[in-house]
């Protein structure tokens, strides 16, 4: 057995291994996205099987016998159940999609295999969605769809050996002509929320996760979508002054920073005991689906009646720590408008028990940090140093040594213990999270209530359309420390080491690798523009494709004049779209069968003009016949007419021949043909 | 007859039968195939997967097959829609023999792809044929038809189909050809003695008109002469075609009789008959064929030999 069957060439290759290879290459092209996702015995039995096919169908070999096959399947769900202790959920599950479509391929007899083969590869193209929806994707699986529509045209076009391009411009076309009840469909048929539970991992975001782990994170993988959009009434303020607040976390636990337990002496304080300074910040918001319950608001928004947010089937509450919470996680697009004010007051004025709970540290980790603070405090000048005055030497150290960068590297040891340590008086690099909990463990350590806030911090420059963007790139960690008489004071040690990503407000923009580096090392104009037309598009990509939403459908609804819309609203202009379109194309089927080749139907004109001399043709004779049957029947008197005949046919099949009949020519029929009617 | 069946039947028999067969939106019907109703179930567990997991990704996918799903109904009709079937008719055959139908199929305003052609009753699909039809072009398909017994058949029932592009719908119609065909008695086997002595045969014996064995001279041509016995070198002198008149061409001048085929029942009697016919020409022998009724004077060729199986398959 010869390892490589002989090749002819593509042109060449029998019509059966020419659609095989065809199939297998546009399976492979779907497969291959979850290539990261699926166990090495699954990839190899992939590669291992689509080659093997593809190496029988170039050598004409015989397919396995349906045994084998049986057997190979229990094998590879037994397979996956052992890598995956299960053959539901989503990892199993396209785990065993995968394998039933490369088992599936050495089955391909009859056109029902076949159809089986489309409706997995389907299937496979929207699993890839649950990875990624990126434009790139998208491209991709856009080929795949038509791949795999181009094979199923060819498993239908059972004559001869149609060129592939023909298959691929019928299946192009049955899509593009579908498109537009596709983008009906899209944009009508009503968002609901999910049936039933999903796991979460599958849809949560990166952002504001509600907890913490410093040091986890080797390299920040920048996420450029939307988090939200903003407009200001009047002058927006500096970006600087922009802290979106999120999460407060203020229990650590030695290695994992969270909020305050709801059981907490400080989550049950009545009221924010927030004091508000200068003027009135309105603004608007449109905030993507978060899947959190929270809203990231501007730092500070009051609770009262004339500044609260005002939000359509939500209800939201200030907690004590500053956070607007929401009565569920937020699913769909929100807007909504608020008031803030930057200049503020909050927190008790005076200590407190409570207030113990924010200097709290477990013991027996960072010792080394804690040994640090200890000598500072005993330093004789921080001796009977107010709390400003130790953060300022603490922000001073921050300064005099730190870099801060997006890949520092993991921090810790096997479980993340003493990463502070490490990252304080070790490594010294890091980013804002890194930054903020360092300092908000100094603080504690001297003794000063601290905690962290995450939340976004500034906004894109420029706007877009009146509307400022905030990105999930722009996601920070700050902290803030309990003064007496001010309250909770907000401290930025980031600003301290980097303070261009707050004072520009510069989204956190990881190094460029090598292609981009060489592109703005030669043009650095054409780089940033390059740059910002990809992330226009990709704003344009998250806002109308992946982002649209209940909201957006009926704003569309309000648009077209509908007053307050509801589901019933959709539902009505989604049936009458839809009794259109059935109803246009049953039109368009109608005024279509009037549509015939104009030779066929000249050809019937013909008939009848030559019945009514007497001549019958036969319906499927040709013109030289029909010259013959004029001759035959009325002599020589007809012969002009004969050989009007005979010129048609040279017009029709000879060698300038032309595609549509001409009218002269049936002018000049016609008028003959009732004179010899009439003589 | 089941229900079923006898829906079916009266439903033919509505239609009229003609040789040519426009195809337009009142002959051609179209349903979903299984496969299409698979397609359907499909989309629908794809649209809960994008619902559950809200992928804005999996609503375009769901909806642009389900686009496109709707398109190929359109597609599918559109194939058929606009052509013109025209049937040839067919040439007479023996019976229990397939005999060729030629469909040419015409009128296509765009290329079209995958018509299928087959009979209406046939027990499985698997015999049809599949023609592309050119833009303004014609295609021609052939169908075997084998008539079961001698006759004038009436041609069956024939069903044009396709499911060009996706195969999600089929589109047929069904077209009853208004073409006979006519079916030649099945050669009996092995060939029965040829008819009678001279004597015996009385009437019909070959009659010699010559005495001598010898060439006796030249007669001019008559249909069905051998060419070995053309005098070539008169017809080279620019002379009209002449024969020789040779004794033994005429000798066998052979009268096939209904009396001879000395068999019970028509049918065997016919196809004893016929077995001589196809004999006799084999041969080279003129022969005659008397049957009640009918007598077709003695001659030989293929035109010859057509007129007495037809006479022969048309008796009753």
């Amino acid at each position: 057995m010869k390892l490589l069957p002989h090749w002819p060439g593509w042109g060449h290759l029998p019509r059966e291994a020419r659609d095989a290879l065809f199939l297998l290459a546009v399976i492979a092209w779907t497969i291959a996205p979850h290539f990261t996702h699926l166990p090495p015995w699954c990839l190899a039995l992939t590669a291992g099987v689509v080659g093997w096919r593809a190496w029988l169908a170039v050598a004409n070999g015989a397919l396995p016998g349906r045994w084998p096959l049986l057997i190979a399947l229990v094998l590879a769900m037994g397979l996956t159940f052992s890598t995956h202790r299960t053959l539901l959920g989503k990892d199993a599950g396209i785990n065993l999609l995968v394998v039933l479509m490369v088992l599936k391929t050495l089955e391909l007899r009859a056109r029902r295999d076949a159809f089986v083969v489309f409706f997995l590869g389907f299937f496979i193209v929207l699993t890839n969605f649950l990875y990624a929806q990126s434009m790139a994707v998208a491209l991709a699986m856009l080929a795949s769809v038509w791949g795999l529509l181009t094979a199923l045209v060819l498993a239908h076009m059972p004559v001869g050996r149609p060129p592939l391009a023909r298959a691929g411009a019928v299946a192009a076309k049955a899509a593009l002509l579908g498109a537009p009840i596709m983008l009906v469909l899209f944009m009508l048929f009503p968002r609901i929320g999910p049936l039933w539970a999903v796991p979460q991992d599958v849809v949560a975001k990166t952002g504001l996760s509600g907890a913490l782990r410093m040091g986890g994170i080797a390299e920040v993988a920048l996420d450029e979508s939307v988090a939200f959009r903003v407009r200001f009434e009047g002058r927006p303020p500096d970006p600087d002054r922009l802290y979106w607040r999120g999460p407060v976390l203020g229990r650590f636990d030695g290695v994992e920073w969270a909020r305050i337990e709801p059981n907490s002496v400080n989550a049950y304080v009545r009221g924010a005991e927030l004091a508000v300074r200068g003027p009135a910040v309105p603004y608007e918001m449109t905030l993507e689906p978060s899947r959190l319950p929270l809203l990231p608001l501007l730092e500070a928004t009051p609770a009262t009646v004339e500044d609260r947010p005002r939000v359509e089937g939500l209800r939201t509450s200030l907690r004590a720590d500053l956070q607007w919470m929401t009565d569920r996680p937020v699913t769909e697009r929100l807007r909504l408008s608020a008031r803030a004010f930057l200049e503020h007051r909050h927190g008790p004025l005076q200590d407190s028990l409570a207030l113990r709970e924010y200097t709290d540290l477990p013991p027996s980790f960072n010792p080394r940090t804690l040994e640090w603070a200890d000598r500072l405090r005993s330093e004789p000048r921080y001796a009977n140093a107010t709390p400003e005055a130790l953060v300022q030497a603490v922000l001073n150290t921050i300064r005099s040594g730190f870099t801060y960068t997006l890949t520092p590297g993991t921090y810790g040891d096997d479980e993340g213990r003493h990463a502070i340590d490490e990252f304080w008086l070790d490594r010294k690099r890091g980013f804002c999270e890194h930054f903020s909990t360092a300092f908000v463990v100094v603080m504690r350590a001297l003794d000063v209530p601290a905690r962290i806030v995450t939340g976004y911090q500034g906004m894109d420059i420029e706007p877009q359309d009146g509307w400022y963007v905030v990105r999930n790139s722009h996601a920070h960690a700050w902290a803030e420390v309990w003064l007496e008489g001010r309250g909770w004071v907000r401290v930025d040690p980031t600003a301290v080491v980097a303070p261009e990503r707050v004072v520009q407000s510069r989204a956190l923009r990881a190094p460029a690798g090598v292609v981009a580096g060489a592109i703005d090392a030669v043009n650095p104009a054409l780089m940033a523009n390059l740059r910002k037309a990809w992330e226009r598009a990709n704003n344009q990509w998250n806002q109308w494709v992946l982002g649209y939403s209940r909201n957006d459908q009926f704003s569309l609804l309000e648009r077209m004049g509908w007053r307050s819309p509801d589901w019933s609203d959709l539902a009505y202009l989604l049936t009458a779209l839809m009794s259109g379109a059935a109803l246009a194309g049953a039109a368009w089927a109608w005024w279509d069968r009037h549509r015939r080749d104009p030779w066929q139907r000249l050809a019937q004109r013909l008939a009848r003009r030559l019945r009514a001399l007497g001549v019958e043709a036969q319906p499927h004779e040709g013109l030289q016949a029909l010259a013959r049957r004029v001759r035959e029947a009325l002599g020589p008197r007809a012969e002009a007419l004969a050989c009007r005949l005979d010129a048609l046919d040279a017009l029709r099949y000879g060698r300038d021949a032309i595609a549509r009949p001409s009218r002269q020519w049936w002018r000049d029929f016609a008028r003959e043909s009732a004179a010899l009617g009439s003589r | 007859m089941s229900p079923r069946q006898r829906l079916r039947h009266w439903f033919e028999s509505r239609l009229p039968r003609s040789d040519s067969w426009t195809l337009t939106q009142r002959n051609i019907y179209i349903v979903p195939t299984r496969a299409g109703l698979m397609f359907a179930l499909v989309l629908l567990v794809m649209l809960l997967a994008t619902i559950n997991y809200q992928l804005s990704l999996g609503y375009v996918l769901t909806f642009l097959l389900a686009g496109a799903g709707f398109v190929s109904m359109h597609l599918t009709h559109g194939t058929l829609r606009g052509m013109t079937l025209h049937l040839k008719p067919p040439a007479s055959g023996f019976a229990g023999q397939p005999m060729m139908l030629e469909i040419v199929l015409a009128g296509a305003a765009r290329d079209q792809h995958g018509v299928g052609l087959g009979f209406e009753h046939a027990p499985d699909r698997s015999h049809d044929v599949f023609v592309d039809v050119a833009s303004g072009g014609q295609a021609s398909a052939h169908l075997a038809f084998t008539p079961p017994a001698r006759g004038l058949h009436v041609l069956p029932t024939l069903r044009v189909e396709t499911r060009f592009p996706l195969g999600l719908f089929r589109a047929w119609s069904v077209w009853r050809p208004a073409a006979t065909a006519l079916a030649w008695p099945v050669p009996e086997s092995p060939l029965a003695p040829w008819p009678a002595s001279p004597s015996a045969a009385g009437e019909a014996a070959p009659q010699t008109r010559s005495s001598s064995g010898e060439f006796d001279g030249v007669r001019s041509y008559r249909r069905g002469d051998p060419l070995k016995r053309i005098v070539w070198k008169k017809v080279a002198k620019g002379g009209d075609l002449v024969s020789r008149d040779h004794v033994s061409a005429v000798q066998l001048e052979l009268w096939l009789d209904w009396q001879h085929a000395q068999l019970p029942g028509t049918e065997p009697r016919l196809s004893r008959l016929a077995a001589w016919v196809v004999a006799a020409e084999a041969a080279g022998v003129p022969h005659g064929l008397r049957l009640p009724g009918i007598e077709i004077a003695p001659g030989a060729g293929t035109a010859h030999r057509r007129a007495s199986l037809d006479a022969l398959a048309a008796w009753s």
